[in-house]
């Protein structure tokens, strides 16, 4: 398997290899043509009905007055070459950003930048329209490097494993598109024009957007193509390198810009599309091409292919879906694939090793643990009282008390009783099934940025819960829980049962699920589509919500936890032992692999029947551990009881600034969770990243 | 299918071609009433009081005359100022008034009860209402918590075709139940037989003006991904039956069946209806016309653009409305077209 790791194990070898003459005649003598073949067939896809010869009269004795003509010369052809434009660029910037982190898995995609640079657009167009107007390009790509460096700081150093990296840059996506969202919710006619554009489409009116970036993308490639054998230089021993000095600097400098440069332009254009920088990059390095000389002018041809591939199988299937991005076309695409890559991948010591450092943060408090408890519990009994107290119109303590030993007028009741209580016990319980969850497989995949969205489990439950919403209107909306909790199921089966091969790495459990979220997030794109009027209720499921949550619901939700959080508890310890490594833990009589699977599904369940009830909330997962971490040591028992209880105070507080900030509007929880938690997340990564520098 | 598209097609067409004297229109929305009252088999008038109307989420009692009233979908707040009844409370009244903008219109004690998607259900109890309004596409999760506050009607405007119930007959049907819960049956026979007057007269002057079965294509307009995104209506749709009810026809023809009444289309869908009159909805501060669309040559080049045939409705009419949006549909439709 040379495709992944070839990165670093070939390291030395590589550039003296040959490429086969077969190779050298698919990727530049077929690829070429294969693209033109495609670029003619795109062209004669759409909604206007358009022949070869019209086409052909289009091109050489175009008609000014013709709108079909209009059509190809004005939409259909800019549209093309966008697609290769982009394309083209993408995958490039995947060849840089692999070679300079010497991880396969890096792209602009994955490392965060696609998403930072779209932030920037976004946070620009609301607050600075004049910026957006005058420098779009420069503030996207000041977005899109300042998100690549936070994952750099985040995963630590440059040779940090390449799970690590993945997962810092998903993590940071995650983070970055729910601030997105939020500010599109919050600012709805200001990025009404933005909206869903989040998602990637190759869509022109016009040449406008071509003519704008066409010679910051042909610089960008000329100056890579440039410097292509300096980056050979790079994947050889460090020592090496270190020996050639100034020059290799100045080469990552350079080559880190260019990268940037590359994706920021495309997002300007286009949004973010991702795997384009994974997929090319590597059916090139299957291909046998090792030397950057060859492999960058191939990946501009194959960048250009795949996009334009996804691109055409988006119009084919306009007349049955409607209008999809393509970005959630090569996400369909790219997933399986990572699928496959994964799963051929042997696994390297690296990933074994090291990656559970950085799962204690922080400083560490001295406060005794039972204390902790208490305050944790006393906190979330504060959270409670306050959220019955607040809300659209304030109900004082002593009507509260009255109400809770049911004295209260009918109204006081309603309120308090049949509203506000059981919301806010839906909240604390499905705050700490996220938290426990994301402990636990925190502890399986052994990395502190895996959590139920990271690894998939929330995007299966998103699709299960829209599928039924959309495609089955008709049946009983009561049965959504269960839908939602079937597709997080669902998700959690086919990751473990693909990476079970070679007896679940963590690592291969990692990228799996990240695979299978973003498959999933491609299917959740198409039926927000085809929603048409009813994507005001997709959307709100999405955005995760604990609106209206009654007692059914419930009493729906409560035996979940109840049954599984003792049995994580009891797991717990194991969890601890494999911390150490899969050889000492088997010393001391533990199965790696079976410990894993059953930590896998118990987190998979107690995340999907959470989900299930309200909606994709992300980040708890996330936050109630890192912040549990940074007060007890690395024991999991404790760290499982303290983090779910933080979950629990984290998604009260989220539901009760959702009700009063906009009150008589509502908030969606999941929402607040992600405006409240991405600054703490993000101060998170720099301690870390501080930390990281500092050893 | 195909069988029953015809008949659709035959029937959209009778309309077109019925509305010849006034009296058989006025005779034609009676029998809108009764219809509504038959397939009301669904409503029971209890012996003394109480009604029990079944809808699309349940079956709800109600006792009296309900009076304060909360609605959650725009078309039933229409529905009720066309009976000439306030709601007490009103889902979104920002967006009421941009999108909708009924005369009569809204007073300023009307509450506001949050979004229509996730209404604030602390905020309708606090009301106290008598009867909540709503759609079954947006209240199906917490129809059993409206239905605890108070009585709930939830409607079920957009059907698959095999249901054969179409848009048009649906909002009148639904305008009907609503007038028979709330006692204001006579009043709902004069708006509806004022709404074929105003149908009447707006084909009187359509064929006055030579328009008569001239092709339009209806469009709302807005950006999406940075590009224009046109909602063509379809022939299901309730505001294209209303255009045929004037003596207009849809240039547009789709081979989709489109549930909600419009397809999403570029503007490559263009060039097959550039012959006909060009009706478009756009919003003021998203008006693709003059951003992105201006210097487009496809559109530049397309014959309603120039032959200047191109016409705004405004952005405040609301094409998913009921009897006063309709009104205002065939108003302005009439003041571009046969001026």
């Amino acid at each position: 398997m040379s495709a992944v790791t070839g990165l670093t194990s070939e390291k030395a070898a590589a550039p003296q290899k040959r490429t086969s003459r077969g190779s050298l005649l698919l990727i530049f003598a077929a690829g070429p043509l294969l693209l033109a073949l495609l670029l003619c067939i795109q062209i004669t896809q759409g909604t206007a009905g358009i022949s070869l010869s019209l086409i052909r009269d289009a091109l050489f004795h175009p008609a000014p007055e013709d709108p079909f003509h209009q059509i190809i010369r004005g939409v259909r052809l800019p549209r093309a070459v966008m697609g290769m434009l982009a394309g083209a660029a993408l995958s490039v910037a995947g060849v840089l950003l692999q070679t300079l982190t010497r991880n396969p898995l890096a792209s602009a995609g994955t490392l965060g930048i696609n998403a930072g640079a779209y932030l920037a657009v976004v946070v620009a167009t609301i607050f600075f329209p004049s910026l957006m107007g005058g420098f779009p390009l420069l503030t996207a790509m000041a977005g899109g490097l300042l998100a690549g460096g936070i994952v750099f700081l985040l995963a630590g150093q440059r040779r940090s494993g390449p799970v690590r990296l993945a997962l810092g840059g998903m993590s940071l996506t995650l983070v970055l598109s729910s601030l997105t969202g939020t500010l599109q919710l919050l600012f709805e006619n200001e990025t009404a024009g933005l909206f869903l554009w989040g998602s990637g489409s190759l869509i022109q009116n016009d040449w406008q957007n071509v003519t704008a970036i066409w010679p910051w993308v042909v610089g960008g490639l000329l100056l890579a193509a440039l410097f292509s054998r300096n980056l050979d230089v790079l994947l050889m021993d460090e020592e090496v390198g270190k020996s050639l000095g100034q020059r290799i600097a100045a080469t990552r400098t350079i080559s880190v810009l260019t990268a940037v440069l590359l994706a920021a332009v495309t997002v300007s254009a286009v949004g973010p599309i991702g795997f384009v920088g994974l997929i090319a990059p590597h059916l090139l390095r299957l291909m046998g091409l090792h030397r950057h000389r060859l492999l960058i002018p191939g990946a501009v041809i194959w960048g250009a292919i795949v996009l334009v591939a996804a691109d055409l199988a988006v119009l084919l299937l306009e007349p049955a879906f409607g209008l999809l991005p393509a970005g959630s076309a090569t996400a369909a695409l790219g997933a399986p694939w990572l699928v496959w890559l994964v799963y051929r991948m042997k696994p390297t010591r690296g990933d074994v090793q090291g990656a559970s450092s950085g799962m204690g943060a922080g400083f560490r408090c001295t406060l005794p643990y039972p204390a902790l408890l208490a305050g944790a519990g006393l906190l979330l009994l504060l959270a409670l009282g306050a959220g019955l107290v607040f809300g659209g119109k304030t109900v004082p303590l002593p009507e509260v008390w009255a109400a809770l030993r049911g004295e209260a007028s009918k109204i006081t009741h309603y309120m308090v009783i049949e509203t506000r209580l059981p919301r806010l016990l839906i909240a604390a319980l499905a705050g700490a099934s996220l938290a426990a969850s994301g402990t636990l497989l925190q502890g399986v995949v052994r990395n502190p940025l895996a959590d139920p969205s990271v690894i998939g489990v929330t995007s299966g439950a998103g699709l299960g819960a829209l599928a039924f919403l959309i495609v089955l209107p008709q049946l009983p909306g009561a049965l959504v829980p269960a839908a939602a909790f079937t597709g997080a199921v669902g998700a959690a089966l086919v990751i473990f049962a693909i990476s079970r091969k070679g007896g679940l790495q963590p690592a291969k459990v990692a990228l799996i699920g990240m695979a299978v979220s973003a498959f999933a997030s491609a299917g959740i794109q198409a039926l927000v589509v085809k929603a048409q009027l009813r994507v005001a209720s997709a959307l709100t499921w999405l955005s995760g919500s604990t609106y209206a949550r009654g007692w059914e619901e419930l009493a729906w939700l409560f035996a979940w936890p109840l049954v599984l959080l003792p049995l994580a508890w009891g797991l717990a310890r194991r969890l601890d032992l494999l911390a150490l490594g899969d050889a000492p833990a088997i010393n001391l009589g533990v199965s790696a692999e079976r410990t894993r699977l059953l930590g896998g599904l118990l987190g998979a369940a107690l995340a999907a029947s959470a989900v299930a009830t309200v909606g994709t909330v992300g980040f708890v997962g996330l936050l109630a551990p890192h912040a549990a971490r940074l007060l007890v040591p690395n024991a999991n028992r404790k760290l499982i009881l303290l983090s779910a209880l933080l979950g629990a105070v984290f998604l009260v507080l989220a539901d009760l600034v959702g009700r009063v900030l906009l009150a008589p509007k509502e908030i969606p929880s999941g929402l607040v969770v992600a405006l409240l938690g991405a600054p703490y997340f993000l101060w998170l990564m720099r301690s870390a990243g501080s930390r990281a520098g500092a050893k | 299918m195909a069988v029953f598209l015809l008949l659709f097609m035959m029937a959209g067409c009778g309309n077109a071609n019925q509305d010849t004297g006034s009296a058989n229109s006025a005779g034609k929305g009676t029998s809108a009433v009764n219809s509504a009252e038959q397939k009301g088999a669904n409503a029971k008038v209890d012996v003394g009081r109480g009604l029990e109307i079944k809808h699309a989420l349940g079956t709800a009692n109600i006792d009296g005359t309900p009076t304060r009233i909360v609605a959650l979908e725009y078309t039933y707040v229409e529905d009720l100022l066309a009976l000439g009844i306030q709601p007490v409370g009103v889902a979104d009244v920002k967006g009421y008034q941009t999108w909708v903008n009924t005369t009569p219109g809204l007073d300023d004690s009307v509450q506001d009860v949050g979004t229509r998607q996730e209404p604030n259900l602390e905020a309708i109890m606090a009301l106290e209402p008598d009867l909540i309004l709503t759609s079954d596409f947006r209240s199906k999760e917490i129809y059993d918590k409206l239905e605890g506050i108070a009585p709930t009607l939830a409607f079920s405007p957009y059907q698959e075709e095999s249901a054969g119930v179409d848009q048009y007959q649906e909002m009148i049907d639904t305008f009907n139940t609503i007038a028979q819960v709330v006692g204001k049956q006579e009043e709902a026979k004069q708006v509806l037989a004022d709404l074929d007057k105003t149908y009447q007269e707006a084909a009187d002057k359509i064929k006055a003006a030579g328009k008569e079965n001239a092709e339009v294509t209806l469009v709302q307009a807005f950006s999406n991904q940075n590009s224009p995104v046109f909602r063509i209506f379809t022939d299901n749709s309730m505001a294209v039956q209303i255009l045929n009810k004037i003596g207009l026809q849809n240039a547009f023809k789709d081979p989709a069946v489109e549930v909600y009444g419009y397809a999403e289309k570029s503007v490559e869908a263009f060039p097959a209806v550039q012959n006909s009159d060009f009706l478009y909805i756009v919003q003021q501060d998203d008006n693709v016309f003059e951003t992105h669309l201006k210097e487009n040559q496809v559109w530049k080049n397309l014959n309603f653009v120039k032959e200047n045939r191109t016409y705004a409705l405004g952005g405040d009419l609301w094409v998913f409305g009921g009897v006063l949006s309709a009104k205002t549909l065939v108003d302005r439709a009439v003041s571009v077209i046969a001026p």
